[in-house]
């Protein structure tokens, strides 16, 4: 098993998905805890990626089987610091939404199972997938499960929602496929042999033209994913629609595979293209930030507000990878995590609320502190850590991509576009105080107005056990947030580097040239306390 | 920076004693003993007090050794790192520190706070919400200690947050009024707009100093690092750095502070219980933005804009304040208002360059302020008052209250500047600091601000004895007004009794330090008579924090001490005239009705702001989600299946059978078909195959193609079907000569089109090295005799000394000079024709550059042809 840690990551749900057909389906109770037991089975394998090192640039557990050799498609997968958070991630997340799940989905229960455990196994395989072909077959895989959770599971308009989501994401997908196959087919042209490894295909250096197409097409699958402004609008339906369990999985993973995707894929293969294209679509993101916060505050239904404020999340996640250094990449895949813990609590607890009430729109709502304390507590933290306070996960992540906005195009970055982008960002956590005070407002303070809500029961049992691991890592990662960075930063570093090396490649500067770049003049950009080394030094 | 090497575990276990006790109180108090928890509460405060003590002993211990810059610290663990341009890890740490500063502060909190901690447990003690009251409070103890023992600005910003936080839930403690709870999210989100800046303001200090650490910003800023001008879109060139980053820190101050634009959220904050108001809302967490600038005093110090804004806004917050005040009903009210006033002399200290005045007048007002709240609470509980109390339906109280009377007197006295208490000792120094920046600046602007400081300070100054006064008077002097009343819920209750122990002892040490607080820094000179006193607290201060030195000079003295006197007299003068022993508003009759509703109606900003600021925001949201349902959805999916659906059926329909239909179909295809054959396309492109030059056409079908490789009118081949051509250039097909400049570093490429006559190259787009040349006049390019020539005019390139004035480029290959390539190159045209099967002829022709080094030893006949003049 240790050295196939990542093929059984893949297996585990799969064979579980099988099994979970295999058991009759009068007996909903086994279902149920056999498919909780194999996930958390999945967990505990996947926590083993923890322990490898991380520290030097690569791809670790790597695993190569030629598939389909005249094509050159093969089944590679590997890990390494900046997938490793988003496997554990998905791991952690995918069992807490199938226990919740079991409060209030009491139809079809073994095709739900099945669904969940299938839409597992497609996650960690887009997650760790370094094929471009398995990458394309795991995308399109978690697709179908998720289209049949919102259309089956869903709530009154699902069948709208779940045909929107699923058109979105496959127009996306098929442009991005055509992409692929241009660029294997520049590769073949070159090297005269076919391949779909991302390793190999990245030695490629397209010519600039290309790369913008190949690179928009890419874009927008991925953008679609994000989501980025404007490709969102599927966004709040599907999020309306869809079973809390199918929400969280959407809001915590789903929407990562979009960055992820950037990171791992669209970046690497297109340096001079990210390198163009990239500051506009990080200013789509500065756009998103602001323009989800005003939408989410209009907004009557609170899970609909919850999806809005997603897109404000995802803004801040993309303003950071653009900004292409250690502080804005670091935070943004820091912020996936904490915009997975803390946006799949919410959904967690909109769902709380929906199961008693059968209603989500705030007018309905008011007083709710007094009758479910706790309740209300588990909100307000969790409000607190999507709207970035200190001492929660939130701040971290934002305060690095901010930094990272900040520090993008120097040491004093006041003079150019990316300061204006910081300082409208930063405006962003003004407008997350301003919708999600307003929820917590509408929902739990005031008089209790409506009979009905007077008598609601507090947190049960399950649903306690299902926040208490999410307001644990909202404190964890506030509070120790190097426990993730030290595994994530080398490789992030190797990730910036390798990008620009490539990238001032392609504009025909040798290595040495930059290694001479790299020699810093300690005049131009020195602070104050590098000055004070140097002197310190002598 | 002196560290003391050895940790300091007490400076974490003062934060972590109230943190714990909230935990505690939060998750299990409404399963412990109401004792248990008050005792949990005021007992976590008090051991961090203790626990205060000794670390301030010890620190005064170091002091007394002789150690200037003595500082206790406490490295816990490092949270995480920034990474900046140059590369360098920035890490942020978790660590605390005291120093003269921030142990004083230290103090302050710890020891008022545990006072209101003990009368809490009085005041709340019917309340149902006890526990969760006292976890609150200890949470806001633990966050403000973070934020006055942080040593670096994000962990100061952690308790900066953190204490907003409990502001926020304390104000909204009795969240059943829903007005309370909005109150609460009104002051969240006015911080929130402050916090803002104080996280851009973090970003362009760590840019510049490569640490977050108050130490090393601090240490910069002495060293001018701060003084540079730069571009800052789209204003241009801004004076220096510290103007920018301090005025986004101020920004931060003016939301926690409550100075204008941002103290609206302040009077309304005034929901929260009475222990809240005076421990958050008046002694401690209020000033943490007068703290923030002590702390980067000799940052804020380099700024003269920066410090001058700070000044006028603290002046006029300050004298608007204190008007509102002179006009409202309510006891809290009247109070939240004269925090804001007070406030506002904390910011003009700073901003006149007086850090450690406005500082020590933190010092007094928390004790004559938490009295003066904690006053008026036992009024309140003495009434049975709930929310607030009217003072018109008070007075005569000082029978029934003894205790709480004369801790009043005291701190009203104190805080209108009566001589030898601790507010006149504070005050006098503000105005000192106004006084002296007149006579000692030269600068007009700074004068002007020192006038404006001045003159409006006194202004406030008599408002503020005035309304102390106002206020005493009605509530403790004449006839109790709601002694008739039943409690039908419209009065208050018609025996009034005085409180318990738990709260009259709180308000006996703060009475106390109300007098006395000022003793620590008397002035360094007495006024009138000029004695020189030893002022203890500006000598401890001058460790941490800069600042003008005092004037020495008596007329500056006298004037300030004589200001500040006659503003006292003035103020609690007409109090008593106008009120003492009355019971009606008489200020109300002697001033215009609609001049008095105004300021009544706190010049009506909240409605201004509602209007301007958050009407149109609001809107705009709206407008947001409407666009987001209708126009951005259906531009993204009702329009793309429609379009799916409408083609499909406009196709389908096609199909129907009729031949006309598919004739007319047919005739178009066909004629489109021919149009596109008529006549040839023309393309020629240049390609270099191993040394020789190729021309290739563009193929096509029965094409025939002949040649002019030089575009001189003649053709060299006749027509054939070979689209492929390998002509010979001479120097006389050269067209034009020009230079190539490359400059890798910087990504620039340019062409300079040569003649006989100088052309200039344009440097800003070349390396940094040629960038830096200093030379009158740019370098220029020319054909001269057959070879460029580069003239640098004096200049020097970047690393040499000897760079000959004029530069001779060898021909036909590319010389490095600093990074940057120069070719000379040349271009020649060729033209090709082509003709198809209909006999239709279309020409095409391309000017391309030869490649480097194709004529090397033709190349100064290659210039001499050029030189006799083109075609």
């Amino acid at each position: 098993m240790s050295t196939h840690t990542l093929t059984w990551l893949l297996a585990i749900p799969l064979l579980g998905s099988v099994a979970v057909l295999a058991i009759p389906r009068s007996r909903e109770g086994i279902i149920k805890k056999f498919s909780i037991g194999v996930m958390l089975v999945e967990f505990v394998v996947s926590l083993r990626l923890y322990w490898v090192d991380y520290s030097t640039p690569g791809y670790r557990l790597v695993e190569q089987v030629t598939w389909v050799e005249s094509l050159g498609i093969s089944y590679k997968l590997g890990v390494d610091g900046l997938s490793l958070w988003l496997v554990l991630l998905t791991t952690a997340l995918t069992p807490i939404a199938l226990y919740a799940s079991w409060g209030s989905i009491t139809t079809r229960i073994k095709e739900y199972a099945f669904s969940f455990l299938l839409l597992e196994l497609g996650m960690l395989g887009a997650f760790v997938a370094l094929d471009l072909f398995l990458f394309y077959v795991f995308w399109e895989l978690m697709l179908v499960p998720m289209y049949l959770i919102i259309g089956v599971w869903g709530g009154k308009d699902r069948v709208y929602a779940a045909v929107k989501f699923f058109l979105y994401t496959f127009f996306g997908s098929l442009l991005m496929l055509v992409a692929i196959l241009y660029i294997v087919a520049a590769y073949k042209e070159l090297t005269g042999q076919y391949t779909f490894d991302l390793e190999k295909l990245t030695t490629l250096m397209l010519p600039a033209v290309p790369q913008y197409l190949l690179f928009s097409a890419f874009a927008v699958a991925f953008a679609i994913k994000v989501p980025m402004f404007p490709f969102h609008t599927w966004l709040p339906d599907a999020h309306v629609q869809a079973p809390t369990g199918g929400s969280v999985i959407l809001a915590a993973v789903l929407l990562k595979l979009g960055i992820y995707g950037f990171i791992r894929f669209a970046m690497p293969l297109f340096p001079v293209a990210s390198q163009v294209i990239g500051p506009t679509l990080a200013a789509f993101g500065v756009l998103g930030i602001i323009y989800g916060a005003y939408a989410a505050w209009v907004q009557r239904d609170l899970k609909k507000l919850v999806a809005y404020s997603s897109v404000s999340h995802m803004g801040f996640i993309l303003l950071g990878l653009f900004a292409m250094n250690r502080n804005g990449v670091s935070g943004a895949i820091l912020q996936m995590i904490n915009h997975g813990v803390s946006t799949g609590a919410l959904f967690l607890l909109v769902g709380v609320i929906y199961d008693r009430r059968h209603s989500r729109m705030l007018d309905d709502f008011g007083g709710l502190a007094k009758v479910m304390p706790w309740y209300a507590t588990a909100f307000v933290i969790i409000t607190m850590s999507s709207i970035g306070l200190p001492g929660t996960n939130g701040f971290v992540g934002e305060f690095m991509i901010l930094g990272g906005a900040f520090f993008s195009r120097g040491a004093v970055g006041l003079g150019n576009n990316w300061f204006v982008m910081t300082l409208l960002a930063a405006t962003g956590v003004i407008f997350a105080a301003v919708y999600m005070l307003h929820a917590v407002l509408r929902m739990f303070w005031g008089k209790v107005t409506h009979p009905e809500n007077e008598s609601l029961p507090d947190l049960n049992r399950r649903e306690a056990w299902a926040l208490i691991p999410l307001v644990a890592l909202v404190f964890w990662i506030g509070l120790y947030p190097k426990f993730f960075l030290d595994k994530m930063n080398p490789s992030v570093d190797a990730f910036i580097s390798d990008f620009s090396i490539r990238y001032r490649q392609s504009q025909g500067i040798s290595k040495a040239q930059l290694a001479d770049l790299k020699a810093i003049d300690p005049e131009e950009s020195g602070s104050y306390v590098l000055a004070r080394h140097a002197e310190e030094g002598r | 920076m002196h560290e003391d090497a050895s940790q300091q575990l007490a400076l974490l276990l003062i934060i972590l004693f109230p943190l714990a006790g909230a935990v505690v109180n939060g998750l299990f108090g409404r399963r412990l003993p109401r004792s248990l928890v008050g005792f949990i509460g005021v007992g976590s405060v008090t051991v961090s007090f203790i626990l205060s003590i000794t670390a301030f002993a010890e620190l005064f211990a170091l002091r007394g050794e002789g150690v200037h810059e003595a500082v206790l610290t406490y490295q816990f663990y490092e949270w995480f790192s920034l990474k900046l341009p140059s590369g360098a890890e920035v890490a942020i740490n978790v660590r605390f520190l005291m120093d003269s500063l921030s142990g004083v502060m230290t103090l302050i909190v710890t020891g008022v706070g545990g006072l209101i901690h003990l009368y809490s447990v009085g005041y709340m003690s019917d309340d149902d919400g006890y526990p969760r009251f006292f976890s609150y409070l200890n949470l806001f103890m633990a966050s403000m200690l973070i934020l006055v023992l942080g040593s670096s600005l994000p962990v100061m910003f952690v308790g900066w947050e953190g204490v907003g936080l409990c502001s926020y839930l304390l104000i909204g403690y009795w969240y059943e009024n829903r007005d309370y709870a909005s109150a609460g999210r009104k002051a969240f989100v006015a911080n929130r707009v402050g916090d803002f800046g104080v996280l851009i303001g973090m970003f362009i200090l760590v840019g510049v100093v490569g640490s977050f650490e108050f130490a090393d910003i601090n240490a910069a800023a002495a060293q001018g690092y701060f003084r540079k001008d730069f571009m800052m879109w789209p204003f241009g060139v801004v004076p220096s750095i510290a103007t920018v980053a301090c005025l986004f820190l101020f920004l931060g101050c003016t939301g926690k502070s409550a100075q204008i634009p941002l103290y609206v959220w302040l009077p309304d904050a005034m929901a929260g219980p009475t222990p809240v108001s005076a421990l958050i809302h008046a002694a401690t967490m209020v000033t943490a933005g007068v703290y923030l600038c002590c702390r980067l005093s000799p940052l804020f110090i380099t700024s003269d804009v920066a410090m001058s804004v700070i000044a006028v806004t603290g002046t006029l917050t300050a004298l608007l304040a204190a008007t509102i005040a002179v006009t409202q009903r309510e006891m809290k009210k009247i109070l939240a208002y004269s925090t804001v006033s007070q406030l506002g002399f904390m910011f003009a200290a700073v901003g006149v360059g007086y850090f450690a005045a406005g500082f020590f007048h933190v010092f007094t007002h928390a004790f004559f302020k938490a009295c003066l709240f904690l006053g008026a609470g036992s009024v309140m509980h003495a009434v049975h008052a709930h929310g607030d109390a009217d003072i018109f339906k008070l007075g005569g109280l000082k029978k029934q209250l003894p205790t709480t009377r004369w801790t009043f007197l005291v701190s009203c006295l104190a805080i209108a500047g009566v001589p030898l208490t601790s507010g006149f000792f504070s005050k006098d120094e503000i105005l000192l600091g106004a006084t002296a920046q007149i006579f000692r600046s030269d600068d007009s602007l700074m004068v002007a601000v020192g006038w404006f400081t001045l003159i409006g300070l006194t202004l406030a100054a008599v408002m503020t004895a005035f309304y102390m006064f106002r206020l005493y008077f009605l509530t403790f002097t004449g006839e109790y007004r709601s002694a008739g009343e039943s409690s039908d819920g419209h009065g208050y209750d018609a025996h009034p009794h005085e409180s318990p122990a738990s709260m009259k002892i709180p308000l006996i040490f703060l009475g106390l330090g109300a007098i006395f607080a000022g003793y620590l820094g008397m002035p360094h000179i007495t006024p009138f008579v000029g004695t020189h006193l030893p002022s203890w607290w500006g000598h401890w201060m001058e460790a941490s924090v800069a600042g003008h030195a005092l004037p020495e000079s008596m007329n500056t003295i006298n004037i300030a001490s004589g200001l500040a006197l006659a503003a006292m007299a003035i103020g609690i003068g007409s109090a008593w005239v106008l009120y003492r022993n009355k019971s009606k508003d008489v200020l109300a009759e002697k001033v215009p009705a609609r001049l008095y509703a105004l300021v009544f109606d706190k010049w009506r900003v909240d409605e201004l702001y509602d209007t301007v600021i958050i009407g149109p925001i609001k809107q705009v949201a709206t407008l947001v989600g409407r666009i987001d349902m209708t126009f951005v959805d259906a531009l993204l999916t009702r329009l793309p299946s429609f379009n799916a659906r409408e083609v499909g059926r406009f196709l389908s329909r096609m199909q129907n059978g009729v031949v006309h239909t598919y004739g007319m179909v047919l005739v178009i295809g066909v004629v489109s078909v021919m149009a596109m054959f008529w006549t040839p396309r023309a393309h020629v492109e240049g390609a270099l195959e191993g040394e020789t030059l190729q021309l290739v056409a563009a193929p096509g079908f029965g094409y025939e193609y002949r040649w002019d490789g030089d575009s001189d009118g003649e053709f060299e081949s006749g027509w054939s079907t070979k689209r492929i051509y390998a002509p010979t250039y001479g120097p006389e097909d050269v067209r034009k000569i020009f230079l190539y400049v490359r400059s890798p570093r910087t990504g620039a490429s340019d062409h300079y089109s040569l003649t006989e006559q100088w052309t200039r190259l344009d440097l800003a787009r070349l390396d940094a090295a040629w960038r830096r040349t200093q030379g009158s006049l740019p370098i220029v390019a020319r054909l001269e005799d057959g070879k460029v020539q580069l003239r640098m005019n004096g200049a020097q390139v970047f690393g040499r000394t000897d760079t000959p004035d004029v530069i001779e480029l060898p021909t036909g290959r590319g010389t490095g000079i600093e990074n940057v390539l120069m070719v000379p190159r040349a271009t020649v045209e060729a033209t090709v024709e082509v003709r198809n099967a209909f006999g239709n002829v279309s020409t095409a022709s391309r000017e391309m550059t030869l490649p480097d080094g194709y004529l090397p030893e033709q190349h100064a006949l290659l210039l001499d042809a050029t030189k006799e003049g083109s075609r």
